[in-house]
Formats: structure tokens, C-alpha cells, sequence
């Protein structure tokens, strides 16, 4: 249709030829361009693998030092040691639980006398406290020489106004009447700072009490009695332990600085044949001959503790004896119901514990002290080991499990709170919610992200704990496991915040992902007469599940990866927590890997075991986030079929 | 002719649209609209683009209901004599009566089994032997079931353009409305697809009654029992297909179907 000619164009060939172009330094600008933005993509990869390295170079280590000091434990005798000790400690908390049983139901009887007591020493101890300047100056002029009478005379009066006027301003609890509160007051206003003897009626209270607890005990003898047994049984036994102990401590710490010496003799020679000047060469020399210490016979030491072993079972025998014995005379009869279930808890834990020691007595032949440690049995003794205990005077273990019990059950705590909330939340917002609701329900929970997790742990601290507390000593909520709680900061009240942290991620993540549903999808299901909760349930949330799958595993990785929160609220007890309490167990404290590193990371020394243990954890968590994060893309590509 | 008065004798038309203003918002959409649908017949909607045809098409089952103040402000639309925006109609079960197949297939993300089966399950069906009876019968209308028998289990979403479409339109019959809506169902597709589809349409029309979209006039004659024509939102001209193609009345038609139309 175009008839007029084309306007002139330059011929093709001056076309196609490249014009030359402005180059820099021999580059293209576009070359330039092109590797400028590429070098800014590859500087988070190589971050991330120089983190790796960093993280491995510093924690691979602590296999072989963990190794050699799990060996220098073997060698010098103290595993041999805890195969008695360990079991033992179980002694403790039953014997704890009797005592408690055994205050418990001394106190149906004396506990009102006792109250009267203290209350009144509590009293006394006001006055005192409130009249201590003149007291104190009367004290000095009494000690001075020559006293001065006329003044010390002054004195004393000022001190019986003070002391006449402190204990009229007391409050008198209910249980004392009305002439003992008088009196109190008459004896309180006559404290001078020379009596040595206690006013009267404080007299009687105290005798009364003595009276009151000396009947409980005969009331409650049997029970007394086998307590006091039951604590008195473990003394023999305990005593041949110490010993041994010890005496493998002694080699230990022999056997220690033996090997500090001698890596630092070795260091010193090595020097020393490098260095060219005689005179330092001689010094280094003379320097390295003197840092030698005896060698420690190990062989000769252990032979000295294994020697014992016949006496050992011997008295483990004995204590087992014994404290079955206890067991069978605890009579059925406690003050309290408490203090009856406590009883009846020792009763059925003696057997059990005895057993115990007769067993691990029985293993005692078979221990030997030049079994070489294995690798593999350190990486079973870290990622296994049941005990985190540092800075021990004894040993240092550094067993895994403890803290990954308690990172796991915070987040699974958090995440079983988070889940529902945040992607009802999503669903919510996404399908139900006014384009008003929308826009104040997305900042505000996206604004939860923006606060810094220090704030919460300080709100976990000073508010959810107490809530909790509070909440879980109501008599009407009993039924639910591990109320009442005894602890304030425990993983709940963690996981509960970290719950709330989680929010955000897995709400705008789930809502994202609601959204990317296609519009055709609700078409087609609203044109077959769905309901909106029908297509809401049966198309959007299942069309939708692998984004919101995958919010759920992001929100776990945040979960996992928060420190501050945890190391302010988690309680920080460092033990495996006690699942045999059932559901209970998420009230009980613990202790987390973040926590740890955070926590203990500042205050030891580079290059220790324990640093380095730090760092293995590290790198466990690390590779846990490094899972976490794979899984989610994992999920969100396998459930997948619309982008398909 | 008012239905309650004299059942008998004249069924209503199954979908009857009576001077009929549609607006979105302010902007007015359709004007004065005037259609019978009857019983086992195929009516095409035909007309330029934006001319209102999807408008008046999604008007009959209210799938317009979701857009904000889009609204029906004169006359009614009574499906089986019924004015469906009375008060006391249910929206589901106008629905089920009135299906709807769309422009670009769109089956779930779910088995073809589970397609199929979708508007039996939510309006309650539980019974498996109902939904696996359902689910034969439907397919084999949409001439799916002979592909497909050995895969229902399969995800729809593999397969083709064309099977997807005829699933959608397996989907829409399996509850057994009385209209079957399409808004351009082979507007995506080859042209082999769009022959089967064609085909099925005639078959569909002994059971159903069709009300579809098209752009394409050949398509149309093909298919279609009476046809549309609508221009700016007006009804123009409403015939017979033969009638309308072979010897339109009014000039606008004719300007349209010859091509030459500004
Ligand atoms: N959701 C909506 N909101 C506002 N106006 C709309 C909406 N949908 C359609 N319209 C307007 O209504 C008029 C008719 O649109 P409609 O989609 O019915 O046209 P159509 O005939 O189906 O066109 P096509 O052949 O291109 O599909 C158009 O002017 C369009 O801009
Ligand atoms: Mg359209």
C-alpha cells in the first residue's frame, strides 16, 4: 500500500559492521557491566562457603582433643570411678524426696508453732532494724572507756522511745492474741543491745515449738527413722568413692600438666633448632630441659584404684543391703497425701536403684584402663552423649543430646502454635476479610517482625511468665499436664514466643501463596455451586499446600535459628528434659544450641575443647537450617501440579 | 403466557431473560435485553468484542454476583420460570442447575476422578457407587471415557489442551443441570479439539440445554440451534441460526456478518 519510496537508509552493509565501540581497559562496557553484576551475585556464595570453612576448620578439631581427653578420663581412672558414682546420684534425689516428706508431715503438727516462732523472731528482727542507729551509738558509748554514764543514760532512753514506737507500728499476725501481741510489744520496747537472754514469751515460743516438733517426730518416728537410715547408709560407701576419686583426680591432673610440659618442651626444641644465634639457641635449650615433669606411672596409679574394686563391690553390696531394708520398714503412714505419694515414690525407687548398683558394681571387673577410645565412640559421645557439663573440676563432657532435646521441643512448640494461628490467619485474611481488614491485619502482623527479639524475652521474663504461672495454679486447670509449674522460664513459655515471632514468615508466606491459587481455580468451583468455605477448603487450601507447607518449614528454620529469645527464657537448665512427665515436660527448663554458643562462646578460652565443641554445635546447626531450608524448597516443588 | 397460569400446555422457556438492564457500577453494560432459551436447543451468543455477550451469559447463573456493585437494575432472568434473584433463591442450587464451562480450561489440581466427582461431592454426595456411576456417565459424555478409563487416578492437570476442556465439560454435566453455559470453549483450542467438541455439542444438546459464546461465526452455523446477536450491549437480533445467517432482518447483522462493519 505504501507507494512512496522508503526514506533513504544508509546501504546494509555499513549496518551490519560493528561500530567501533569506547572500550575500558580493553573491555567492553557491556562485558564490564555484565561481570560487575555477576562479582555482587557470587559474593553471597562465597561467603556462605567461606562461613562453611571457617565454621568446619575451627569445630573439626575437637574429634581428636575430645578423643584424647575422653582417653586421659579412661586412663587415669575416673570412668572407672563414675561406673559407682553416676548410678549413685540417683541417692539424692530420694533421698531429697524423703526429706521432704518427712518436713511435710512433721508439719501437720508443729507447723503452727513454728509460724508463731518465726513470726515473732521476724518481729523482734523489725524493731531491730528499725532502731539500729541509736542501738549502735549506745553499743560504742557502753564499750568505751571510761564509760561516760549521764550520756549512756540519754541513750538508753532514746533507744526505748525508738524501740517502744517500732513495735507499736508493727503489724501482729491473726495468731497471736490479743495479750501475746502486748506483751510482744511491752518485750520489743524493752530490747536493750546487753541482754543476752531472749525475752520471755519469745522463750516460750521456742519451747513450745521444740515441744510441738519433738511430739511430731515420736508421732511420726518410723518414718524419721528410716530417713535418717536411709542417709546415714550411704556414708561408708561414699567414703571408699571419694577416696578413689581422689586419687584418679590426683593422676588426672599429674597426667595433665605432664602433657602441657611436654608440648611446650617440644615447642621450645623445635625453636631452638631453627633459631641461628647461639645465646638464644642455649637459652631455648636450657629452657626446654627444664620443662619436663615427672612422668606419671598411669599403669602404677590405676592399679592403685582397680585394687579396691573387691572392696568397692563389696560395700556396694552393703549400702544395697541397707537401703532395701529402709525401703521395707517405710511405713505406709505419711502426715500429708503429698508427702504419702513421696513415700510411696522412694519405696518403689530403692529397689529399682539398688538393682542399679549391684549391676554397675557387677561391671566393674570388666572395665579395662588401656581400652583405647575410638573415634567413632567420641562422635557417639558427642552426638549421643546425655551430658553437657563444662568447667567441671571432675570432667568435662560435652554430650549433644541435652540441648538439641530442648532446641527441638521449643520449636515444636512453637511451630504447633504458630501453624494454626498463623495460617488461619492467612486463609482469613486472604478469602474472608473486607479490603479494610486487609489493611490493617497485614502491617500489623508483618510490624511483629520489626521487634527486636530482645524485647520479647524481656516480655517472656517480666509478663508470659508470670501469666503462666498464674494461670497454671488456677485449682479448676489442674487436669492439664504439669500443672502446677514450678519454674517461671521453661520451653513453653520460649516456644510461646517464638511462636509469635514465627507469625509473621508464616502468614505473609501462606497468604503469598494463597494468592498465586489461580483466579480459574475459584471460578470453576463457585460455577458449580461451592460454597465459599467448600471452595476455601477444597480448592484454595489444597491448591495452595505446598506454599503453605513451605512457609511452615521457614517459619521452623526461624524458629530454630532464634537465640536471644530462648537464652532469655528457655530457663536454661542444661539436661536432657524429663520426658517420663508426659506433656508435662514442656513446662520444665532447658537449654538450647543457640542458647549455648550465645551464652558460653564469650568466656572461654580459643583453641579449648570446650571452644571448640562450640563450634562443632554450630555446625550442627548450621546443617539443621541448611536441611530446614531444603526441605521447604523440596516441598514447595514437589506439590507443585498448577505450575506444572 | 405466564408460567404458574397454564403449566401445561406451554412449558416455560428454560431460561428467559426479560427487559433487562445490566450495569457495572455506573457504566451500563447491557440494555434492554430480551431472550428465550428453549429446552434442547443450542443458542449462540455472537457479537463483537465487548459488545456484552459474557456479560449476559455469566447473567444467568449470577456468576456476577462477586464483582462489586455490578448489578441487574431492570427486568429479570427466570430460569425454569423462576426470577433467580428473588430473595429466596439458593444460589447453590441455582448453580447446579446451570453450569458453566469456561474460556480456558480450568480443571482442578486434583485426579480426573476427583474433577469429575467435585459438584456431586459438594452438594453431599458421599455414596462411592453414585460417584463412580456419576463419573462413567459424565465422561462418557464428554467422550473422555474410552481416553481416560484406565487413568482416573491420574493428575488432570497432564493432560492435553483439548482434555482438559471436554474434563471441564465432564465436570459441568455431572451434576445434571438443565443449562450448560459456555463462554468461548474453543477459543484455546486446535482445531481437531474444537471438532470434537463441536461434535460433543450436539450430543450434549439430547440431555441439555446450551447456551454458548462464540467468535467464531462458522462455529455458529455448526452448532447452534438460534443465535444472538448483540452489538454495544443491545440485543440486536435474535433468530434461528439458518434465519439469521441466510437472511438477517436487521442491517447491523448483515453489516456484521459480511465483514464489513466499522
Ligand atoms: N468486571 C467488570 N467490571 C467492569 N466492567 C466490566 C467488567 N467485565 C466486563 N466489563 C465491561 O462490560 C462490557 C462487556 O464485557 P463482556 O466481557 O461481556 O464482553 P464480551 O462480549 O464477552 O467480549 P469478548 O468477546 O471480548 O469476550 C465491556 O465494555 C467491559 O469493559
Ligand atoms: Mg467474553
Amino acid at each position: 500500500m505504501n507507494s512512496s519510496p522508503p526514506p533513504s537508509r544508509p546501504p546494509l552493509r555499513s549496518v551490519l559492521l560493528r561500530s567501533r565501540k569506547r572500550t575500558i581497559l580493553g573491555f567492553d562496557p557491556q562485558t564490564l557491566i555484565k561481570y560487575f553484576f555477576g562479582s555482587n551475585a557470587s559474593v553471597a556464595i562465597i561467603v556462605l562457603v567461606l562461613i562453611m570453612v571457617f565454621l568446619l576448620r575451627e569445630g573439626i578439631d575437637f574429634l581428636p582433643t575430645y578423643q584424647r581427653e575422653l582417653q586421659t578420663y579412661r586412663r587415669a581412672g575416673l570412668e572407672f570411678c563414675d561406673i559407682i558414682d553416676q548410678p549413685l546420684q540417683r541417692n539424692q534425689a530420694l533421698s531429697s524426696s524423703l526429706r521432704q516428706a518427712v518436713s511435710a508431715s512433721l508439719e501437720t503438727l508443729s507447723k503452727s508453732a513454728r509460724d508463731r516462732r518465726d513470726a515473732a523472731f521476724l518481729l523482734k528482727r523489725q524493731v531491730e532494724d528499725k532502731t539500729a542507729r541509736p542501738r549502735e551509738s549506745l553499743t560504742q558509748a557502753l564499750e568505751k572507756t571510761p564509760p561516760a554514764p549521764e550520756q549512756i543514760e540519754v541513750m538508753r532512753r532514746e533507744l526505748r522511745e525508738a524501740s517502744a514506737n517500732a513495735a507499736k507500728a508493727l503489724s501482729y499476725p491473726a495468731f497471736f492474741n490479743t495479750a501475746e501481741r502486748e506483751q510482744l510489744q511491752r518485750e520489743f520496747a524493752a530490747l536493750t543491745p546487753e541482754a543476752a537472754d531472749l525475752p520471755p514469751l519469745l522463750q516460750t515460743l521456742v519451747a513450745e515449738f521444740t515441744a510441738k516438733d519433738r511430739e511430731a517426730r515420736a508421732k511420726f518416728a518410723p518414718l524419721v527413722q528410716a530417713q535418717e537410715e536411709f542417709e546415714e547408709a550411704t556414708e561408708p560407701l561414699q567414703e571408699v568413692v571419694d577416696q578413689i576419686k581422689a586419687k584418679a583426680l590426683e593422676t588426672k591432673e599429674k597426667a595433665v600438666e605432664f602433657a602441657v610440659l611436654e608440648t611446650n618442651r617440644q615447642r621450645l626444641l623445635e625453636a631452638a633448632a631453627t633459631e641461628t644465634d647461639a645465646k638464644e639457641k642455649a637459652s631455648l635449650t636450657k629452657e626446654a630441659a627444664e620443662s619436663v615433669s615427672e612422668a606419671v606411672n598411669l599403669e602404677e596409679s590405676i592399679k592403685e584404684i582397680t585394687g579396691r574394686t573387691a572392696e568397692l563391690r563389696e560395700q556396694v553390696e552393703k549400702y544395697a543391703v541397707v537401703i532395701e531394708k529402709a525401703a521395707a520398714v517405710l511405713p505406709k503412714d505419711a502426715g500429708t497425701g503429698a508427702a504419702r505419694s513421696l513415700v510411696n515414690e522412694v519405696r518403689e525407687g530403692i529397689p529399682v536403684h539398688a538393682r542399679e548398683m549391684r549391676a554397675a558394681a557387677a561391671t566393674l571387673d570388666s572395665w579395662r584402663w588401656d581400652k583405647p577410645v575410638s573415634i567413632f565412640s567420641v562422635i557417639g559421645a558427642f552426638f549421643f552423649g546425655t551430658q553437657w557439663i563444662t568447667n567441671s573440676s571432675w570432667q568435662d563432657f560435652f554430650g549433644f543430646v541435652p540441648l538439641l532435646a530442648g532446641s527441638l521441643v521449643i520449636a515444636a512448640i512453637a511451630i504447633v502454635i504458630a501453624t494454626p494461628v498463623s495460617v488461619v490467619a492467612a486463609i482469613y485474611t486472604n478469602q474472608f476479610a473486607s479490603e479494610r481488614e486487609k489493611e490493617i491485619i497485614k502491617p500489623v502482623i508483618e510490624f511483629i517482625q520489626a521487634i527486636p527479639s530482645v524485647v520479647l524475652g524481656f516480655i517472656g521474663i517480666s509478663l508470659v511468665g508470670n501469666l503462666i504461672k498464674d494461670v497454671s495454679e488456677c485449682s479448676w486447670l489442674q487436669w492439664v499436664p504439669g500443672f502446677p509449674i514450678q519454674e517461671r522460664l521453661n520451653m513453653f513459655n520460649a516456644g510461646c514466643l517464638l511462636a509469635f515471632m514465627a507469625v509473621p514468615t508464616m502468614f505473609s508466606l501462606s497468604e503469598d501463596a494463597l494468592n498465586n491459587v489461580p483466579r480459574a481455580y475459584i471460578d470453576a468451583s463457585d460455577a458449580l455451586g461451592a460454597t465459599k468455605l467448600q471452595t476455601v477448603f477444597r480448592v484454595i487450601v489444597p491448591a495452595g499446600i505446598s506454599g503453605i507447607l513451605s512457609a511452615i518449614l521457614l517459619g521452623l528454620g526461624r524458629v530454630v535459628g532464634e537465640t536471644m529469645v530462648v537464652l532469655l527464657v528457655a530457663g536454661n537448665r542444661i539436661a536432657i528434659p524429663d520426658f517420663g512427665s508426659g506433656l508435662g515436660v514442656i513446662f520444665h527448663p532447658a537449654h538450647t544450641l543457640t542458647g549455648i554458643i550465645a551464652q558460653e562462646l564469650g568466656e572461654v578460652s580459643r583453641g579449648s575443647s570446650h571452644w571448640q565443641a562450640l563450634f562443632m554445635v554450630g555446625i550442627v546447626l548450621f546443617a539443621i537450617s541448611l536441611l530446614v531450608n531444603w526441605c521447604a524448597r523440596a516441598v514447595a516443588r514437589r506439590f507443585e501440579p498448577h505450575k506444572a | 403466557m405466564t408460567p404458574a397460569t397454564n403449566p401445561e400446555s406451554i412449558p416455560p422457556p428454560v431460561v428467559q431473560v426479560r427487559d433487562m438492564d445490566f450495569c457495572y457500577g455506573t457504566s451500563k453494560a447491557l440494555f434492554d435485553i430480551n431472550l428465550k432459551v428453549e429446552y434442547h436447543r443450542v443458542t449462540a451468543l455472537i457479537g463483537p468484542s465487548g459488545c456484552g455477550k459474557s456479560t449476559l451469559l455469566r447473567c444467568i447463573n449470577r456468576m456476577n454476583d462477586r464483582v462489586l456493585s455490578a448489578r441487574v437494575t431492570k427486568g429479570e432472568v427466570l430460569v425454569k420460570g423462576k426470577n433467580i434473584h428473588d430473595a429466596d433463591v439458593d444460589l447453590t442450587q441455582l448453580r447446579k442447575q446451570v453450569g458453566m464451562v469456561f474460556q480456558k480450561s480450568n480443571p482442578f489440581p486434583k485426579s480426573i476422578y476427583e474433577n469429575v466427582a467435585y459438584g456431586l461431592r459438594i452438594h453431599g454426595e458421599k455414596n462411592k457407587s453414585v460417584l463412580d456411576e456419576a463419573v462413567e456417565r459424565s465422561l462418557t459424555h464428554a467422550a473422555l471415557w474410552e481416553e481416560l478409563k484406565d487413568r482416573l487416578n491420574a493428575n488432570a492437570l497432564a493432560l492435553s489442551g483439548g482434555q482438559q476442556q471436554r474434563l471441564c465439560i465432564a465436570r459441568a454435566i455431572a451434576t445434571v443441570p438443565d443449562v450448560l453455559l459456555m463462554d468461548e470453549p474453543c477459543s484455546a483450542l486446535d482445531p481437531i479439539s474444537t471438532l470434537k467438541i463441536e461434535e460433543l455439542m450436539h450430543q450434549l444438546a439430547h440431555e441439555f440445554t446450551v447456551v454458548i459464546v462464540t467468535h467464531n461465526m462458522q462455529q455458529a452455523v455448526r452448532v447452534s440451534d438460534y443465535t444472538a446477536f448483540l452489538h454495544l450491549g443491545k440485543l440486536v437480533e435474535f433468530a434461528p441460526t439458518e434465519e439469521l445467517f441466510t437472511n438477517p432482518r436487521e442491517k447491523l447483522t448483515e453489516a456484521y456478518l459480511r465483514g464489513t462493519f466499522s
